[in-house]
């Protein structure tokens, strides 16, 4: 039996149930007599248990029994919440993450048993009344001289009924199996014979062995199975199955309790076995083999036999433990529908060309016609389509930042400074992609404005401001982009300290620094290794941030902006692509080569007569509407060959990035079109200008213009 | 493993003589996944100048170098003989190399390439990591590395 097909779907309810119980967790602290919270937080870490259970993460379903208990004390009042107590629970969680990383990576959760933190959780159990919390406690102490005990008697019971106590010590080897024991004796391991007994009422007893045998799987090679593992694995024993392993731990008790671990388990026998244990009916001949020297090397041919199966089986294994990541989405069946529908759509126009094409010729002029209506019908069937494979990949942001709240609490404790995090639009949704991507960027944007931002409560009281600080997260739609707002209410950005930091590092001279505007002096922030932290803490001032962030979001397509007033607070504007790999894009002519323009970026196009082109510090602008806009001149730009004379009017292009403006010159407009974005390849990807390419319905390849970058 | 196989017989790797100017050049088959003819190229500005452009091939977009520009021997001239060779590189993807005409493919075993001829010559740049003899005649093997760029981290 193989538990690794329900893998993913373990990794994504348990993510779930963690940020459940975090959510929960943080509304308990501040309610600490809500009930409802509290039988939410119980269920959640009830499943918890079940499933790390029944998947057999021993470590895990261990941690998450003691919360269990504990949450299971708050809800009948026994234990009062305190913070220190969520601390602990936070702590749980972290450690459970850590397990659940752990699996996500090597399908297995890994060795931490987190004692401190069980130990912790028992302390509280053993604080409260005493009846119910000693439950926890007590299983393991009660269970484990009951066993001992059984252990005694058992020694003198040695029957052959596979059933019975000890039948570890009544197995019948082969040859083979019993060389083996040896050879393993031999090299230094210990050999050690198990007789487990599941419950009468087990019903998944292949089940139960297998992670009987998973648990043993991590003290060393189990040699022999009885019966053979595949009538284990059928079910074909009765209540008990025997099994001898070597293991190089002297640990019969650690052995003993891991098996006992699995549920539904009755009791455990082990002991110590030998070879000649098992081959006292073949005595004799061995001690023949013995004397005669040439069939020694029989048994040193099987011993790298056995060697090489079980160097064999050790890859394999390991490659069972590649890294499993949740590369899946939850969609909504609506959406489902919906592309279902489309689909539908899609052979219905099919068809119907079909039976165009397959028309008599006798009107030609009709058929053309009918086939241009088909060509529309199926263009908006896949626009529609498009936009309903894109909805699929959305997820709303909420997956990504649910965890920040538990965060700035953290933090708020940490750095002594109260402060409460509001979002809004958690819902928005983004390309799955994104959304996974966006996390470590806005984390790092939060933790500077938790670290610098807000500042101490008497700083706070002085400037006439509340003692609590604010820090907020704001996610909506515009246009094609989503824009994230990550900002706080805190002192905002001294542009003085960072122009003086510029000087000094050298960035900039001070002649120059003169004349900077404030935001080309917030731009130095996102300058490589430009950190304003006096000091050097583990939230952050290691010079390691904002062009990571800068470069981070960048690198998904989107760009940050800051503003910042002294005394009021500072914010960053993310601005994200909705969308990675489809476009609409308007084609426009420079000379005789092809560009695209995104659509989402612009503006308007206008017609301007070059005489009313402008002069601002020699460069040419237009003045639009009261706008007072930047010519670019993408011929120049893009190394096109010059024209031989300048036309009267110029094609312009308005394009818009945030509250920036600029115009692009281009020779034609060619219309608008849907494109699908593709690389320029690796080699010359570094192009800042060009974002990608595309190809045109005629096999053409036309480039597409990086609007961003020129503003 | 070769060696235990057939002593005597030693390892040969096949080569596809293209010829660039008035030299031979030989690239390693493996690395080769396809050959087409000449086709539109699509400047892309700011590019190396031993960029000529980008291509659509079957839909992928492939970037083309001009192995006579990188190495200097002046600019690509355009035949009916023209092709496009087609690498696919581990770490750079699919690239095009031009090349004037595309000859023959050849094996060649390790004692007919010579590997000290071209260490001497160009100090610096070297595009080749050997010279073949077939025959009479004397083809340089592409260092295929030196040739298409390292990815350039910006």
């Amino acid at each position: 039996m193989d538990v690794s097909q329900y893998l993913d779907i373990f990794i994504d309810e348990t993510s779930e149930h963690i940020q459940a119980l975090s959510d929960n967790i943080m509304i308990l602290e501040n309610e600490p007599e809500n009930k409802d919270t509290i039988n939410e937080i119980f269920r959640a870490a009830h499943s918890l248990k079940g499933m790390a259970g029944t998947m057999g993460f021993k470590r895990m379903q261990h941690l998450t029994h003691d919360m269990e208990n504990v949450f299971s004390e708050v809800r009948n009042d026994n234990i009062k919440v305190n913070s220190e107590m969520i601390d602990l629970l936070f702590n749980c969680l972290d450690a459970i993450e850590a397990y659940l990383d752990n699996v996500k990576s090597t399908s297995d959760e890994g060795t931490e048993d987190n004692e401190v933190l069980i130990k912790k959780l028992n302390a509280y159990l053993d604080g409260s009344a005493g009846d119910g919390g000693s439950d926890d406690s007590g299983d393991s102490a009660e269970a484990a001289p009951e066993e001992t005990a059984e252990e005694a008697v058992e020694e003198s019971t040695d029957s052959e009924d596979p059933n019975g106590k000890d039948h570890y010590k009544a197995l019948k080897l082969d040859e083979n199996d019993i060389s083996k024991i040896r050879e393993a004796a031999e090299s230094g391991l210990n050999i050690y014979g198990l007789t487990i007994h599941v419950q009468k009422e087990c019903l998944l007893k292949a089940a139960r062995a297998f992670l009987v045998f998973k648990a043993l799987e991590d003290f060393g090679e189990i040699l022999h199975y009885d019966p053979s593992s595949s009538d284990i694995e059928d079910e074909k024993f009765d209540l008990a199955f025997s099994c001898i392993i070597s293991s190089d731990s002297t640990d019969i008790e650690a052995m003993k309790s891991a098996v006992g671990a699995v549920s539904e388990i009755e009791s455990v026998d082990i002991g110590k076995v030998t070879a000649e244990m098992y081959e006292k009916p073949v005595e004799e001949v061995p001690k023949e083999e013995a004397k005669t020297e040439a069939p020694a090397p029989a048994p040193a041919a099987e011993k790298p036999a056995a060697k090489a199966s079980q160097k064999s089986s050790a890859p394999a294994k390991k490659a069972a433990n590649k890294p499993v990541t949740a590369r899946t989405v939850r969609v909504d069946i609506e959406k489902l529908d919906a592309l279902m529908n489309q689909v539908s759509e899609l052979i219905i126009a099919k068809n119907s060309i079909v039976s165009i094409s397959s028309m008599d010729t006798s009107g030609a002029e009709y058929d053309s016609q009918s086939l241009h209506e088909q060509i529309e019908y199926l263009e908006r069937i896949t626009t529609n389509l498009h936009e309903s494979v894109m909805k699929v990949r959305m997820v709303p942001i909420e997956s990504t930042v649910n965890k920040f709240p538990r965060m700035i609490r953290d933090l708020s404790r940490k750095l002594n400074k109260p402060m409460e995090l509001v979002m809004t639009g958690e819902e928005t949704e983004l390309d799955r992609t994104v959304v996974d991507q966006i996390g470590d960027p806005l984390q790092h944007l939060l933790r500077n404005s938790a670290d610098h931002g807000i500042e101490s409560p008497e700083v706070r009281k002085a400037a006439g401001k509340p003692e609590e600080g604010s820090i907020f997260l704001n996610a909506f739609q515009e246009g094609n982009n989503v824009i994230i707002q990550v900002g706080d209410d805190g002192g905002g950005i001294d542009t003085e300290k960072v122009l003086n930091k510029a000087i000094e590092r050298g960035l900039v001279s001070e002649e120059e620094a003169e004349n900077l505007s404030q935001k080309e002096i917030i731009d130095f922030l996102f300058m490589p290794s430009f950190s304003m932290a006096k000091q050097i803490t583990d939230i952050s001032g290691r010079g390691v941030g904002l062009d990571v962030v800068k470069s981070n979001i960048e690198a998904l397509g989107g760009d940050v902006e800051v503003k910042s007033t002294l005394g009021q607070g500072s914010t960053f504007t993310v601005r994200l692509p909705l969308t990675l790999a489809i476009i609409q894009a308007l084609m426009v002519e420079i000379r005789d080569e092809k560009y695209a323009i995104a659509l989402g970026s612009i503006m308007n196009i206008e017609d301007i007569s070059i005489n009313d082109i402008k002069y601002v510090e020699a460069k040419e602008v237009i003045h639009l509407r009261g706008l007072v806009i930047p010519i670019i001149r993408l011929d120049q730009l893009l190394d096109c060959e010059p024209r031989e004379e300048e036309p009267e009017n110029l094609t312009v292009v308005v394009v818009k990035k945030g509250d920036s403006y600029a115009g692009l010159v281009v020779d034609n407009l060619m219309g608008q079109q849907e494109i699908v974005i593709k690389s320029l390849g690796k080699v010359i990807e570094n192009n800042k200008l060009i974002s990608g390419a595309t190809i045109l319905g005629d096999g053409e390849v036309a480039l597409i213009i990086d609007v961003n970058t020129l503003i | 493993m070769a060696n235990e196989l057939d002593m005597t017989e030693e390892e040969k790797v096949q080569y596809i003589v293209v010829k660039i100017g008035s030299e031979q050049y030989g690239i390693n088959i493996s690395l080769v996944d396809n050959i087409v003819r000449m086709q539109k190229i699509t400047r892309v500005p700011k590019a190396p100048a031993y960029y000529p452009g980008i291509i659509n091939l079957r839909g992928e977009i492939v970037p083309v170098m001009s192995a006579r520009n990188k190495m200097g021997l002046g600019e690509d001239v355009i035949t009916n003989q023209s092709r496009i060779i087609i690498l696919k590189l581990e770490v750079q993807g699919l690239v095009g190399i031009l090349v004037d005409e595309v000859k023959e493919v050849i094996s060649l075993g390790e004692s007919e390439i010579d590997r000290s001829a071209q260490n001497s010559k160009r100090q610096g740049n070297t595009y080749i990591n050997g010279i073949g003899k077939s025959g009479d005649e004397l083809i340089s093997i592409f260092e295929i590395n030196s040739i298409v760029d390292e990815v350039a981290v910006s």
